[in-house]
């Protein structure tokens, strides 16, 4: 019989497997306001895992840590994007729905094996720090690998940006397990970059919607000046 | 202090409880369901009565049906039947003959009894019954990885497939409750009980409608006693896939300890009530969801996939 890890760690380890499967439920979710849907709830974990570290390890900056990620990734970032991806947010845009390369059983499957991948590039790097949990670690280089996944297999630029965004959960997952002493202004810093890419994919989803009137990226084809 | 029930009585008493409970459970989900639609439904014992009335019912065969076809309902009964003895119903020790089987015995003794309606639908030559047991066996080819995956994660976490093992497991400490590997196998499980009772995410369990059916098509050519004994094989079937879930998995608790008789009995009625939670749960979710086009199932299937191999990721290569 394998020994159980303690309380704190199981439930850290069960709040990062929640976030990978959340992951794996934009995958294969079709239309992007469930996405959305998603994100925020992915979001949301972090800031709960936040919680659970701040409790049991004593450090009472991660409270204001989980307050300012969910208010920004739980509430901003999922508004802005709904607001961006057109009104009344509950139309789907054009281009979105549907858009796989792969169906999604396939893509579900090839991603099981890019996670397997990244349980074990993880896993071999054998970092362990203090209380660490090593597996709430290998979960988030899953979610790395899934988030990656998720921007090749999907042919428009709203479920790439959310790729690219829960991309920026699963590092801050990481660091948080790794370093959850990390100072609260570096902390700060992480969720500042989140801010500016979702300026920059913001204007990129604007963009490219006034030209193609479509969101898919399935027609840029070639380079163009 | 209440008196010590002999061993045999209580090996006896699981094949009993399961026997005797599996209308009743089915009952009880029927008249739940009835009441989230809308409806009064009928009595919860009204699968006892349509069983004891299609006993006394005369039994017609089709022409050219070997004796296969009469003694398949038979066969799938005693399988069903068998399977109690292997796993924790009632107690928390392994009762004499719960070592002759680990998990993957009583999975054989499930897929025998499919298989074994299966082959007597295929034996009539009707086009519904061929159908349904050509679903049938199609899905549960697909549904076959993950209950392996699951049967993985219980090996990696006790180190042998006994169901009495995994629940010993369980109760013995809250991290092994909350740890990730455990979740997901359950999850992954109940994803699969939910397709092999007939829920989600294609087939209407109670429905009239060919296109929607895979289990209950396979009996159409059955009648009398024989058809009795498919529909009472179909209702152990379920509580059987309830007991494992509830009493290996999730909530190993309430089982005796000892032989006392009070202990037993409050044993019988604890799992009577983790059956109905889990039957509430299950009428809850398959009313509340759609049901899916028949080859959507592999996406679903998919799903509980990820669940269970994910389960055996965290142990295997996270070290959880």
């Amino acid at each position: 019989m394998s020994s159980a890890p303690g309380i704190y760690a199981g439930t850290a380890n069960v709040i990062a497997a929640l976030m990978l499967l959340l992951e794996f439920g934009m995958l294969r979710q079709a239309l992007v306001r469930d996405q959305v849907r998603l994100y925020a709830a992915q979001s949301a974990m972090i800031s709960i895992l936040a919680i659970v570290i701040a409790a049991d390890r004593d450090l009472p900056e991660l409270y204001a840590l989980a307050a300012l990620s969910g208010a920004l990734k739980v509430v901003a970032v999922p508004l802005v994007l709904r607001r961006l991806l057109g009104a009344p947010a509950s139309e789907e845009t054009p281009g979105v729905a549907g858009s796989y390369t792969l169906n999604p059983a396939s893509a579900v499957l090839a991603c099981i094996v890019l996670a397997a991948f990244g349980f074990f590039c993880f896993g071999s790097l054998g970092i362990h720090s203090g209380q660490a949990p090593a597996l709430a670690l290998s979960l988030a280089g899953a979610m790395v690998f899934v988030a990656f996944a998720l921007m090749i297999v999907r042919r428009d630029v709203a479920s790439q940006a959310i790729g690219f965004f829960s991309l920026e959960n699963a590092i801050s997952l990481a660091s948080l397990v790794l370093a959850a002493e990390l100072p609260l202004l570096l902390e700060t810093a992480f969720l500042f970059d989140l801010l500016l890419a979702v300026v920059v994919f913001g204007m990129l989803i604007r963009a490219h919607h006034s030209r193609a009137e479509s969101l898919s990226t399935a027609d840029l084809s070639r380079l163009r000046g | 202090m209440s008196a010590a029930v002999p061993i045999p009585v209580i090996q006896l008493l699981q094949v009993l409880t399961v026997a005797l409970g599996a209308p009743g459970l089915m009952g009880v989900i029927a008249k739940i369901e009835a009441r989230l639609q809308g409806r009064r439904g009928t009595r919860v014992l009204q699968p006892y009565y349509d069983l004891a009335k299609l006993c006394r019912k005369e039994a017609l065969a089709p022409s050219g049906a070997s004796w296969f076809f009469l003694a398949a309902p038979f066969v799938a009964v005693a399988a069903y039947l068998t399977i109690p003895l292997l796993i924790p119903v009632l107690t928390t020790y392994g009762l004499p003959l719960g070592y002759m089987g680990d998990i993957l015995g009583g999975g054989f003794l499930l897929s025998l009894a499919s298989f074994v309606v299966a082959t007597a639908a295929l034996e009539t030559g009707s086009p519904y019954a061929q159908l349904g047991s050509s679903r049938a066996k199609t899905f549960s080819a697909i549904t076959e990885p993950v209950v392996l995956f699951v049967v993985f994660t219980v090996a990696l976490l006790t180190g042998t497939d006994l169901p009495y093992a995994l629940a010993a497991t369980v109760r013995s400490s809250a991290g092994q409750v909350i740890r990730p590997a455990h979740l997901l196998a359950s999850a992954a499980l109940f994803m699969v009980i939910l397709h092999e009772t007939g829920r989600i995410p294609v087939e209407t369990h109670t429905g009239t409608n060919e296109f929607g059916m895979i289990e209950e098509a396979r009996s159409f050519e059955h009648s009398g006693p024989y058809f009795a004994l498919l529909k009472w094989g179909s209702m152990l079937k379920q509580f059987i896939l309830f007991t494992i879930l509830a009493d290996v998995f999730l909530a190993p608790w309430g089982l005796a300890s000892t032989q006392r008789l009070g202990a037993v009995l409050l044993a019988i009625v604890a799992l009577l009530a983790k059956a109905v939670a889990i039957g509430v749960a299950v009428a809850v979710i398959d009313d509340s969801f759609a049901k899916l086009r028949l080859f959507k199932i592999t996406e679903y299937v998919s799903a509980a996939f990820l669940l269970a191999v994910l389960g055996v990721f965290t142990l295997y290569l996270g070290g959880g």
